[in-house]
């Protein structure tokens, strides 16, 4: 080989050398961006994909507590006027009472009879306000006509005063206290209150509201 | 000097000229390297903050929002309305546990 083409040769040598060795580099760092931009990619899926599911539970717990709140809120304005029957009975019942007159005066007497029909025996204590205790000693001789036939045995009544308030009403009680039956017009309007209060609020809001 | 050695001076200066191209490919191929790294670095380095997330929950906190409103315009229309009925059926209830209450069982 000539000294010319041995100079040549040096020099396309090296200069396919150096090509190569910046063909490979190029090469490399596309592979590099390459690999960083497809996994940059796919993070990015899936941290999006874990953030929606992550605000999709906000938003099903948020919407859950929003509505459960507001279920409440009608719940309570349910319940407001539940209470708002059961507060005009009772004072519609105390104002009867209080004016006392024919009608009061003959429920009296059915209170008392009726506790007397649910005990066994003939000898009752009666026990009333003191307003009432006037009203029923009245009455007295009627109240035991009506009870005997109940009976149908000779009953007897003895009168006594209720030691606690009352809207009106009487406690009847057998002779030896061992029985006795609340017909207080605030036992009778807590009993009725709790077996209607299903269709309390049927009445007042509509079919379907009885449990709710 | 003698033809010969001048011409071998030659060769072995073109040799050297000839390695230090080699030398320079190569560093030039570390820099395109490092700047490839570079480049990935900050690709990845960018999903820390990225700023469609941030639409992403702005949007849908904006629709959570929506729906909550939504929800408490219904429970008012829905509140509402039983008032309404349950003012006109007040006293049909206060008349039926008033009878109720009063009501004897000989």
């Amino acid at each position: 080989m000539s000294l010319q083409a041995l100079q040549s040769e040096i020099e396309r040598k090296a200069q396919e050398e150096a090509s190569n060795i910046l063909e490979t580099a190029r090469a490399e760092a596309e592979k590099i961006v390459a690999e960083a931009n497809a996994k940059t990619a796919n993070l990015r899926d899936e941290r999006t994909k874990a953030l929606r599911r992550k605000i999709d539970a906000q938003e099903k717990a948020e919407l859950a507590i929003a509505r459960m709140d507001r279920k409440g809120d009608l719940l309570r304005v349910k319940s407001g006027w539940t209470n708002r029957v059961f507060e005009e009975v009772e004072k519609r019942i105390t104002k009867m009472a209080e004016n006392g007159g024919r009608e009061y005066n003959e429920l009296l007497a059915n209170l008392t009879l009726e506790g007397i029909s649910k005990m066994n025996g003939s000898k009752f204590i009666i026990e009333t306000s003191l307003r009432d205790k006037e009203a029923i000693s009245n009455l007295l001789g009627t109240i035991t006509e009506r009870a005997s036939k109940l009976k149908n045995d000779k009953v007897t009544l003895h009168l006594e005063t209720l030691q606690t308030k009352t809207l009106g009403g009487a406690v009847v009680s057998t002779e030896d206290q061992v029985q006795y039956f609340n017909n207080t017009l605030e036992a009778r309007l807590a009993a009725a209150s709790q077996k209607l209060e299903g269709t309390i609020r049927q009445i007042l809001f509509g079919p379907g509201d009885a449990n709710e | 000097m003698s033809t010969d050695i001048k011409e071998l001076q030659d060769l072995i200066a073109r040799e050297k000229n000839a390695e230090e191209k080699v030398r320079k490919a190569k560093e030039e191929a570390q820099v395109i390297l490092k700047q490839a790294r570079e480049k990935a670095e900050v690709a990845l380095g960018a999903i820390e903050s990225d700023p469609a997330w941030e639409k992403l929950k702005q949007a849908r906190n904006d629709e959570i929002a929506r729906k909550k409103a939504e929800i408490r315009e219904e429970y008012k229309r829905n509140s509402s309305s039983l008032e309404k009925i349950a003012q006109q059926n007040l006293e049909k209830a206060i008349a039926r546990l008033y009878e109720e209450t009063l009501r004897g069982k000989l």
